[in-house]
């Protein structure tokens, strides 16, 4: 994932603020207690997300702590205290995408970069390995998306459906595990999908210009058709929409103000940042 | 049942405005229009039934009996006679691999505006959307005067126009809409969130 789900800081309540903080820091210092101290500069909004996601839905949000950062212990901050394992089942998700991500990155990086790269999976696959014991359908769910998405892009008739339906399967199946039941089950899939899939292609219109520049993979351009800029707007859209709808009908119990202003206005705002800068490519 | 307050998010001293002023927004949330042709269109529908059950009960407690059975009935339902009808059966019963491989097998010459209605609507239960959106533009295209497939594309026009991120969002809460939210709004965020995230803790 990418770090595409973040806040409106500036719409948000100055304690939703502080509370949206300290799941942050909360997150980061369980990173540093699972695995280690480097696992923490890979934290990234979306397992912030989705760990406020999982404390939400089971309520398991017990207060709040002060104490100091381990980066910069001049500083005060707070944790937000969780009584269930959603902190490490965050940071399993952060250890095994950056993983699988890196692996990825093998492939198409230049000699320099991939010597780091390499260096860099040394550690990550220790990290993920352990990780991977405590929650294995985690790691099936992102190493599925890993090889889907592989076999998608090297499909000639490749359309953006196809292309970003990895992310949202391997979204869908990781949130519908938080499910108690089958309505349940698919609420959460429904959102995970579109919310994955919006995911895939905010980042697949971030990279739009360098991937055209490049000639690298890219769902909005392909052979038949390319996708102009009011095109990949609505389907961004699209995606959204019918995330907030599923999201609706989730039973949110704590962070409502937070996650509200993530969906409505935070990723909107990310979205609205990325396509403006698109300036318009081919306009058919 | 639930306590129908906590159904609608509201206390039990609420004013009857402020119930009221619940229920238009849930209902407003779980609208059958909002879920017109989704895989949740079900779930969202049972919500709305609560809301509406717990409005009403609340309204008969407090002895007005006013009543609002205005429950949504969003179920699309095609005619008995469409060629396609063991298809709509599956697309209903959300088993949508069955409905495409029966699609699938249609010769091409008989994929009407029907065939990529359908076509279309199995896509978009699966959340592919682009290609739900081209089958639904096709099926407008061959059968322009068809309420059904009208109604669908539109559906996903006005997703594709809608940027939430869009000003006109009225349930978004304390988004410094003046002074006005220093009412109910605003203490309810309030008395919420310390509860969220304080009950256990003090």
């Amino acid at each position: 994932m990418f770090g595409y789900l973040q806040i409106q800081k500036s719409e948000l309540l100055v304690r939703e603020f502080e509370a949206y903080k300290s799941v942050y820091c909360g997150l980061c210092k369980q990173m540093g207690k699972d695995y280690s101290f480097l696992t923490r500069l890979s934290l990234s909004y979306d397992c912030t997300f989705y760990a406020m996601l999982l404390m939400s839905v089971s309520k398991t949000c017990k207060g709040f702590k002060d104490g100091r950062c381990t980066f910069n212990p001049l500083k005060k901050c707070k944790f937000a205290l969780c009584e269930s394992d959603c902190y490490s089942k965050a940071s399993a998700f952060s250890v095994i995408s950056v993983f699988y991500k890196l692996k990825d990155d093998l492939k198409d990086e230049g000699f320099f970069r991939r010597i780091l790269t390499r260096i860099l999976l040394l550690f990550f696959s220790h990290w993920q390995k352990k990780a991977a014991k405590k929650y294995p359908e985690i790691d099936k769910f992102i190493s599925e998306m890993t090889s889907l998405q592989a076999e998608a892009e090297a499909d000639e008739n490749c359309s953006v459906d196809m292309a970003a339906h990895p992310t949202g399967y391997m979204l869908a199946n990781v949130f519908a595990l938080e499910a108690e039941n089958d309505t349940d089950r698919r609420v959460f899939y429904e959102f995970g999908y579109h919310l994955g899939r919006w995911i895939y292609l905010v980042d697949a219109a971030d990279d739009l210009e360098k991937d055209r520049k490049k000639k690298n993979f890219n769902p909005f351009i392909s052979l038949k058709e390319e996708y102009n800029q009011q095109q990949i707007v609505s389907a961004l859209n699209q995606s959204l929409a019918r995330a907030y709808d599923a999201y609706n009908l989730i039973d949110i119990k704590d962070f409502r103000g937070i996650l509200d202003n993530m969906l409505l206005l935070g990723l909107p705002s990310v979205q609205n940042k990325v396509t403006d800068n698109l300036t318009g490519g081919n306009n058919e | 049942m639930n306590n129908p307050y906590e159904v609608l998010g509201v206390s039990e001293t609420a004013t009857d405005e402020e119930i009221k002023a619940a229920y238009r927004k849930l209902a407003k949330k779980y609208h059958p229009d909002n879920y017109a042709d989704s895989p949740l269109a079900d779930v969202a529908e049972q919500k709305m039934k609560e809301i509406n059950e717990a409005y009403d009960t609340i309204n008969q407690m407090r002895q007005k009996g006013k009543g609002t059975g205005s429950t949504g009935s969003s179920s699309y339902s095609g005619s008995a006679n469409s060629q396609f009808y063991n298809v709509r059966i599956y697309i209903q019963r959300n088993m949508i691999d069955q409905a495409e491989q029966i699609l699938d097998s249609t010769p091409m010459g008989n994929r009407t505006a029907e065939w990529y209605y359908l076509k279309g609507m199995c896509a978009y239960r699966r959340g592919w959307s682009e290609q739900a959106f081209n089958n639904f533009t096709t099926a407008c295209n061959m059968d322009p005067n068809n309420q059904e497939y009208r109604a669908a594309l539109n559906n996903m026009q006005n997703q594709r126009a809608y940027n939430y991120g869009g000003y006109n969002q009225p349930n978004m809460q304390g988004t410094g809409a003046g002074c006005t939210c220093c009412d109910v709004c605003t203490a309810m965020m309030c008395a919420d969130c310390m509860c969220d995230c304080c009950r256990a803790g003090c």
